[in-house]
């Protein structure tokens, strides 16, 4: 609950006065501008004035009345004491009406300017540049995320951030953790875009309120609300590959306090492409239904929503030809069917006249079900989980310390079978926590937190973390972050793609907890049409369950010996020449090593797999008035990777002196154009127009149930140039 | 990279071709509408500038008339009138669409006082 918070911090800056009127700016946290917004003395609408398109306003002074009001429709009004001469700076809030973090914006991406942890948002806007198509489509323009191409035939996805798998980032959907345990697969591709509302990504650890599993980051994905979204939202899909799409999102307002919405999401892909000729369909033949149905009840002291989710996803991919087991025995096929129901609730107990005061209580049940074949061998697993969170905030004297403190619940019964190994387990996780915040006018922020979590397998697990940030002069604001993490690793969902191979998988040690500690840092610049950020994160493992591909045939899965530890850095240049242009540049380094060589009885620091140290992103987009056209192209570049060592002859001995093998850096653009009508949107657009596809994905796919097949070995885009095309159309 | 660089300079050219439309001869209208608030004031706005032959459109909300300029060739004062009528508000003579203006929210319908939110 954000209202919990001063709304505002007012910066006096030098006096610039104007002798009968007060002057100054509205805007949001993002400090972009708000245009319309009502400014008028308090209990006196007469002489009301709007904030012009800068958010600037002017309005003339009151001897008998010291207090303006700020209004405006989404946003927190508030009420500030004038005094001195100097021109105002005002940031309104996005109004929220539960305990939700929920922020709308109309800037494309910015940093979260009042968190005091380093929080980037990506808004519907960001999201609808690049127009395809769910979660693990959503970071193209995104330049500290990047998506790692999993294997040539499964089509999963997953995310990495800071130089470390995104199964390190907690990565929850309206702060319930979500896509975890057996969703970590395809989770992120279970998330359809036209859904999504904003995506919060925090880097370095999270807050201890939203759960013990961001090590290193924490993403939360707000979707459509059933009381401020459009009445209708329909969008339409299609790419020349045959890939299709509708999403219709439905809401409606029953009462002044009821509401009702329906996101929908049906999607399908059944055409063979086999554009590189190695007998494998490129991408995986699939169709998706996906629903949501929620209930939101909002009073002034009672907030309440409650939903269900439903999602069915049938995907088979393999060699060309091949139908299923019984009727194409010859052929190698992939199969997987994934089920999953979801139930929710959440409910806040608000105190209008002590708007800081809040309860919370969040409650989830899923129920997660996956049955897939990789040529004749099964994997079958059920994931049946319950979560609940509950939060207390308050105050201690005045809003400047203020806090959180409440109990959480995770039970987690894992059930899978794959071959002949069994892996079954039962996590109960109670936990508790407490998180101080020191707000001093928006501009020293200082969070301390820490929770408790007895984990009924592994035990007592203390995670303490620290959030920083001050404010220097105007325009710059430093960050800093420091805590520990802790994950139960998951690893055939979570190694999926590897299994589409004749690796054998070996459990050397039995399945533990991976503990980290994350420090980072940041900075931000902002000079007025430009804006610089350097970030440089820093991250230690003490346990951490090791996936070891380095001798061919085999993956060893093993407890990590020594050290494992990642830097990475950033660097991003944001310019925005006038109201129309865009642009960003970004470089980001990484340098990621492991200890390795368990299967041998050694200790060897070895450089991370399939990681490019440097990235390049450069996006440039230009927009008329209104959106009415749009334009928008983003250029990666991806350095060099090392790869495992694919030589036949290659007899993997010892890790000290290992050839190595390595993928060649390539670029990547995308690009997408965007004509905007008064009720509807069409867009046309492109991706990988460089055209650059991994050469041979797949190891010896001519003998796919010999030993050498492998799947799993793909750093780089499959399929070359893909067009698309959609509509979007809303009644609002 | 050459492909790349083409490219880029292709985008240059697209996104100034469609800003050099923008040069043409503008004709202006002044309209007086049934706006009440902030809301009214976006949407109209809006809606008016995605409009065909519509280049820009400010409404003042002291006096509530909405300064259009406009592309003679495409579009004129009466149809600017119609479509503001379709989003739901009066425009001088042309009475708001009653099914448009129901739809509007609460606060920014005729019967709704001056308010302020």
């Amino acid at each position: 609950m954000k209202n919990i918070k001063i709304l505002v911090f007012i910066l006096l800056a030098s006096a610039d006065l104007m002798a009968q009127n007060v002057q100054g700016t509205v805007r949001d946290k993002s400090s972009a501008g708000l245009p319309g917004v009502m400014v008028h003395w308090k209990g006196e609408t007469a002489g009301t004035v709007f904030s012009d398109e800068k958010g600037q306003f002017s309005i003339a002074k009151k001897t008998d009345n010291q207090f303006l009001v700020f209004k405006m429709l989404g946003y927190s009004p508030d009420t500030v004491l004038v005094s001195g001469d100097g021109p105002l700076t005002i940031i309104l809030k996005e109004e929220t009406s539960d305990l939700n973090e929920v922020v709308v914006k109309t800037r494309a991406s910015s940093i979260d300017a009042l968190s005091p942890l380093h929080t980037e948002i990506i808004n519907a806007k960001t999201l609808a540049k690049a127009a395809c198509c769910n979660l693990s489509e959503s970071f193209e323009t995104n330049a500290s995320v990047s998506v790692n191409y999993a294997d040539a035939v499964t089509g999963s996805k997953q995310i990495q951030l800071l130089g470390l798998s995104g199964l390190y980032v907690q990565s929850n959907i309206e702060n319930i953790p979500s896509i975890r345990g057996l969703a970590s697969t395809f989770g992120l591709n279970f998330v359809p875009g036209t859904w999504i509302q904003s995506i919060d990504l925090v880097k370095g650890t999270g807050s201890v309120v939203n759960g013990f599993e961001s090590m290193i980051g924490a993403m939360n994905v707000e979707l459509q609300k059933p009381d401020n979204s459009e009445k209708l939202y329909l969008n339409i899909y299609a790419n020349h590959l045959g890939r299709g799409e509708v999403n219709l999102n439905l809401s409606r307002k029953l009462t002044p306090k009821w509401s009702v919405g329906l996101l929908t999401h049906g999607s399908a892909l059944k055409t063979n492409i086999d554009n590189n000729g190695d007998g494998f369909l490129d991408l995986p033949k699939y169709d998706q239904v996906n629903i949501l149905n929620r209930w939101k009840y909002s009073g002034e002291r009672f907030m309440a929503q409650f939903g269900v989710k439903m999602l069915r996803d049938t995907r088979m991919g393999g060699q060309k030809g091949f139908e299923s087991r019984g009727s194409t025995p010859g052929l190698y096929g992939f199969t997987n069917k994934t089920n999953r129901v979801e139930f929710f609730s959440k409910t806040a107990k608000l105190f209008p006249e002590k708007p800081y005061r809040g309860l919370g209580l969040i409650l989830n049940g899923t129920w997660h079900d996956s049955e897939s074949y990789f040529g004749f061998k099964p994997y079958l697993a059920t994931q049946k989980s319950f979560y609940s969170n509950l939060i207390y905030q308050d105050i201690f004297g005045t809003t400047m310390h203020t806090y959180k403190t409440g109990l959480s619940f995770q039970a987690d019964n894992y059930d899978e079978k794959y071959g002949a190994i069994l892996l079954k387990r039962n996590e109960l996780i109670p936990g508790a926590f407490f998180e101080y915040t020191y707000n001093y006018l928006d501009k020293t922020v200082l969070v301390a937190g820490i929770r408790s979590d007895y984990h009924s397998i592994f035990g007592n697990q203390i995670s303490p973390r620290i959030h920083f940030k001050q404010e220097v002069g105007k325009n710059d604001t430093w960050r800093v972050s420091f805590g520990k993490g802790f994950r139960v690793p998951n690893p055939l969902a979570e190694y999926f793609g590897n299994l589409v191979s004749s690796r054998q998988v070996v459990f050397v040690d039995p399945i533990a907890p991976e503990v980290s500690w994350s420090l980072g840092t940041s900075w931000i610049k902002n000079m007025g049409k430009y804006t610089i950020s350097g970030e440089l994160y820093h991250t230690r493992f003490e346990k951490q369950q090791i996936a070891d591909m380095e001798h061919p045939g085999y993956i060893y899965f093993y407890g990590l010996d020594g050290k494992s530890r990642t830097t990475s850095a950033l660097i991003e240049l944001n310019y925005g020449p006038s109201n129309n242009w865009e642009f960003k540049a970004a470089y980001r380094f990484i340098d990621s090593k492991q200890t390795l060589g368990k299967p041998n009885g050694e200790n060897v620091l070895v450089e991370k797999m399939f990681l490019n140290r440097d990235r390049v992103l450069l996006n440039a987009a230009y927009a008329l008035p209104y959106d009415k056209w749009k334009f928008d192209l983003t250029l990666q570049w991806n350095g060099k990777r090392r790869i495992p060592n694919a030589s036949p002859t290659y007899d993997h001995m010892s890790y000290q002196n290992m050839p190595y093998e390595t993928a060649p850096a390539f670029a990547n653009l995308n690009g997408q154009i965007t004509r905007t009508f008064v009720n509807w949107d069409i867009y046309l657009g492109g991706e990988n127009l460089t055209n650059f596809k991994q050469k041979n994905p797949i190891f010896d796919p001519g003998n796919p149930f010999g030993g050498n097949f492998d799947a799993g070995m793909a750093w780089g885009p499959v399929v070359g140039i893909t067009v698309y095309s959609g509509v979007r159309y809303k009644i609002r | 990279m050459k492909k790349i660089a083409v490219l880029f300079v292709m985008f240059g050219l697209i996104s100034f071709g469609s800003n050099a439309q923008k040069a043409s001869v503008a004709d202006q209208v002044e309209i007086k509408t049934s706006a009440v608030c902030g809301m009214c004031k976006k949407r109209i706005e809006r809606d008016l500038g995605l409009t065909k032959g519509i280049e820009s459109a400010n409404l003042n909300l002291d006096d509530k008339v909405v300064t259009v300029k406009f592309n003679p060739k495409k579009t004129n004062a009466a149809k600017i009138k119609q479509q503001i009528s379709k989003i739901g508000y009066d425009a001088d003579e042309v009475v708001a669409n009653q099914k448009s203006h129901d739809a509007l929210p609460d606060c920014c319908q005729k019967t709704a006082k001056a308010h302020v939110d």
